[in-house]
């Protein structure tokens, strides 16, 4: 398959990510929107580590996938926490950054 | 149409499928188990690339891991086991445009993009090579990436630990 | 042609300035009156020794030496800027004689005067006598336009003070601030004059704006503005139609001070100016036209107006007035010689009728000549003012005879008609109301007892010594002074414009012929006009309290609408914008991915852009 049919297959889960992000009222929700688009990026980046047959690609897409998986758990214990103090979850919700 | 045109073409399928499915079904649970099929179906397109091992480190680390804890998470966030859980989205519309728009924005970088093959395979087996690679070159970002994972676990503690 | 001493000049220059500082830094001296007075008349007759010695020792020089001893002052490229120094020539050698003894003489008539004056106040009067005297001294010895414009300044500042030196007077203080406002406007016309002149030429200094002008050299375009500009100081100064208003009003001073400032030697600092800058006013023959008929029109002007004043000192001012026309219409004949003649003799007969105007205003406590008379029995009273009078009128052998018809003579030689018979009618009026003056103030029906006044004899005598004075100039012009070619007919011509006035007053007046009021009916149109001073006073109040309030309400409305305006606006707009712009901070961070997306858009229609 061509480089270009990865990509756009990666763009696509991209835009599908975000519109989760974008639209999702839970925050646990939204958090799944994000796990799509890192998703996303690690086909692409496997993608270009074949097509040049260069290893950093997939070394990157290593570390991505480890550090996306501490930011998961420290984003969900967060969560946690604020469901502790606010009894909610809801993204409508958590606006006290008003201006 | 080759027998990789048609693998590819059933994994994307599977991969959109699931991916939809996470954003847009309504119950949250649901959700979840869409995006481990979604994982899933990228680690066959990593096998599809020729990375085997990144096939394995996706499931093990992503459709175990990284799913376990958001049920966890979202066990602990709704209130009473047995209600439905239901949840209703904002403002679709305003999503679906910018999504599409970003979609389109990178589509137009890709056709620029002059139509090139695949180049000859790895040098080697690809773990073994990997593995040489995180001991050589790639040590010290190795070793940071074990301190952030400490950090992290320490600070998952941290927030899950009660208030007394 | 003469040069004196720079030196000897600048010891007469330097006295005055001396006192004036001992009087000013030296408190004690200042409130002992006798202490003030003493430093300040020795040091005043000290500089008329020493005038009198530099006019005797003066040399003859060549038409192409400078007369003037300069001092670089301010630096420029190549030679300085500007320079001080003294130009010694037979102009102020005569002008130092004048201001010398009338300042000395007016200072000890002061001394007599304004002795019921309390002791401090009179200290202070002699510092500024003495800060008059070196300013006017320094300005006739100025050897460039700037400096003379300095002392120009200098002198008008001691004018204010002296006028209103009875400063709690609203009506003095009054009279003070006018003086300054007039001569000030007429003093922009002056520096203006100077700057142009200084940009076309390079060069403040007289010499070497005569010698560029004798030569040709001097720009010839613009000389007829920046010569009328620099009239316009003398027209301020020297009480000029139409800014001749102040000059009435300053009687609010003492009269030794009206004898010295507003007869003898202030007000004759414009004549001076055009006499000094003859050679350059020549060039410009518009401008020399234009300053004779102003100068006979203000002779007019004034003599009608003190035809009918009953203040004896405001009579005197506009004869004052009137005699300055007569300078400035001789200047503009090309006659300045003339001019300058009339600026010394009447400087010293005008001193003496103001000084006797003094002793009747002692005697009687009263200003008003209609509140006066009965003193036809004390001739030594009335002899020095008679005197006087006979001079300003013009009658021979006195020195108002001579001035006046080589003034006439001046006028009629370069064709100049219509200043000239106005000139003549003027005679007529001024010999008019100096004898209705010396009829009404002397010989007329006594109001009260009849006892013989007694007057303080320093006032006394220096009105003797003038008067001497007087005669003696007269003597030496009848039988030693050169005479002048005029029309064979002008001398009875003018001594008839005398004798008429006489008569005239003498049969309104003394005998009571003729009704004063019946002519005043007759002529009612002037004499109205005459009494509200032709509304020049009203105008010039108007156009300065509206003119003046007008725009300063246009400055403070622009300051309020337009400035604070502008920037209220600036702060309105930006508080409402920040309100607004408040509104995206929402607190929803999905809100705040939009935008983060928005901009990701953005980013790539400029990448792709970039690509193109």
């Amino acid at each position: 398959m061509p480089l270009g049919a990865y990509l756009t297959l990666a763009a696509l889960v991209f835009a599908i990510g975000l519109f989760g992000v974008l639209t999702r009222r839970n925050a646990v929700g939204i958090l799944l929107g994000i796990e799509l688009m890192l998703n996303a990026v690690n086909i692409n980046l496997v993608a270009f580590a074949r097509f040049r047959a260069d290893l950093a690609g997939l070394i990157f897409t290593l570390f991505t996938i480890s550090i996306t998986v501490a930011e998961v758990a420290v984003g969900l214990a967060i969560v946690i926490v604020l469901f502790r103090v606010r009894r909610t979850v809801e993204a409508d919700h958590l606006d006290l950054l008003r201006g | 149409m080759t027998g990789e045109m048609l693998g590819f073409a059933a994994v994307a399928v599977v991969l959109l499928a699931a991916s939809l499915g996470v954003v847009l079904t309504p119950n949250l649970f649901h959700a979840v188990l869409y995006l481990a099929a979604a994982l899933v179906a990228t680690g066959v397109v990593f096998l599809l690339l020729d990375a085997p091992f990144l096939f394995g480190v996706q499931l093990l680390l992503y459709a175990g891991g990284v799913v376990t804890i958001v049920v966890f998470a979202i066990m602990l966030t709704e209130r009473l086991v047995g209600q439905s859980i239901r949840q209703t989205s904002r403002y679709l519309i305003n999503g679906a445009l910018l999504s599409a728009a970003v979609f389109v924005g990178i589509v137009g970088f890709l056709v620029q993009m002059p139509a090139r093959g695949p180049r000859d395979g790895w040098p080697g087996e690809l773990t073994a090579l990997l593995g040489r690679a995180l001991v050589g070159p790639y040590v010290m970002p190795f070793e940071l990436l074990a301190i952030l994972l400490v950090i992290a676990l320490l600070g998952a503690l941290y927030f899950a630990r009660s208030d007394t | 042609m003469r040069t004196g001493s720079a030196t000897l000049a600048l010891i007469v220059l330097g006295l005055p300035f001396a006192s004036f500082l001992l009087l000013a830094l030296v408190r004690p001296l200042r409130r002992s009156a006798p202490a003030a007075a003493g430093v300040s008349i020795t040091a005043m007759a000290a500089a008329m020794v020493f005038a009198i010695l530099d006019f005797r020792s003066a040399v003859p020089r060549a038409a192409t030496q400078s007369p003037s001893t300069t001092w670089a002052w301010l630096p420029g490229d190549g030679a300085p800027m500007a320079t001080v120094g003294v130009m010694v020539d037979d102009l102020s050698l005569t002008m130092l004689l004048l201001v010398t003894l009338i300042s000395l003489l007016v200072q000890v008539y002061s001394w007599a005067y304004l002795h019921d004056e309390p002791r401090q106040s009179l200290g202070r009067y002699y510092a500024y006598h003495s800060l008059f005297a070196f300013s006017m001294l320094g300005l006739v010895l100025s050897p460039t336009f700037l400096q003379m414009f300095v002392f120009w300044e200098l002198v008008g500042l001691c004018s204010y003070l002296l006028i209103g030196y009875w400063y709690d007077r609203p009506a003095a203080a009054r009279a003070a601030v006018k003086a300054f406002w007039i001569t000030k406007l007429g003093d922009l016309g002056f520096v203006a004059g100077i700057v142009m002149l200084w940009s076309a030429t390079g060069t403040f200094d007289f010499w070497t704006l005569f010698q560029m002008g004798s030569m040709g050299t001097l720009p010839v375009e613009l000389l007829p503005c920046i010569m009328f500009l620099i009239y316009l100081g003398a027209v301020g100064k020297s009480a000029q139609f139409p800014l001749h208003i102040w000059l009435p009003d300053a009687m609010e001073g003492p009269t030794p001070v009206s004898a010295l400032i507003h007869a003898a030697t202030m007000v004759t600092a414009g004549v001076f100016l055009v006499t000094r800058a003859f050679p350059l006013f020549r060039l410009a023959p518009d401008v020399l036209t234009l300053i004779a008929c102003v100068g006979a029109f203000t002779a007019l002007l004034a003599a009608s107006m003190a035809c009918v004043e009953s203040d004896i000192k405001r009579v005197l001012a506009y004869s004052t007035v009137s005699q300055l026309g007569y300078m400035m219409a001789a200047a503009g004949a090309a006659a300045p010689e003339a001019g300058f003649m009339h600026l010394v003799v009447h400087g010293v007969f005008k001193a003496l009728l103001f000084l006797g105007a003094g002793v009747v205003i002692h005697v009687f406590h009263t200003n008003d000549v209609f509140r006066m008379g009965g003193l036809r029995a004390w001739p030594w009273l009335w002899l020095p003012f008679v005197v006087a009078t006979l001079a300003l009128a013009g009658v021979w052998p006195l020195p108002g005879f001579f001035t006046k018809e080589a003034i006439l003579a001046g006028v009629l030689h370069a064709h100049l008609t219509l200043p000239f018979l106005m000139l003549a009618l003027t005679a007529l009026l001024t010999s008019f109301y100096m004898f209705r003056v010396v009829f009404l103030t002397f010989f007329a029906r006594p109001h009260g007892h009849g006892h013989e006044p007694h007057v303080p004899w320093m006032m006394d005598y220096v009105c003797r010594l003038l008067a001497a004075l007087t005669l003696a100039i007269g003597f030496r012009m009848a039988f030693f002074g050169e005479h002048h070619e005029g029309p064979g007919w002008l001398p009875a011509f003018s001594l008839g414009l005398a004798g008429a006035g006489f008569i005239l007053a003498w049969a309104m007046y003394q005998r009571g012929a003729v009704n004063p009021s019946r002519v005043a009916a007759a002529l009612w149109p002037i004499n109205a006009l005459a009494r509200r001073r032709y509304f020049l006073d009203a105008i010039f109040a108007g156009l300065y309290r509206y003119g003046l309030l007008l725009f300063a309400r246009l400055v403070g409305w622009t300051d309020r609408y337009l400035v604070d305006g502008v920037l209220n606006v600036l702060s309105a707009l930006t508080l409402r914008a920040g309100d607004r712009l408040r509104a995206i901070q929402t607190g929803l961070a999905q809100d705040y991915v939009y935008g983060v997306a928005l901009g990701v858009l953005v980013l790539f229609v400029l990448a792709q852009w970039g690509l193109r």
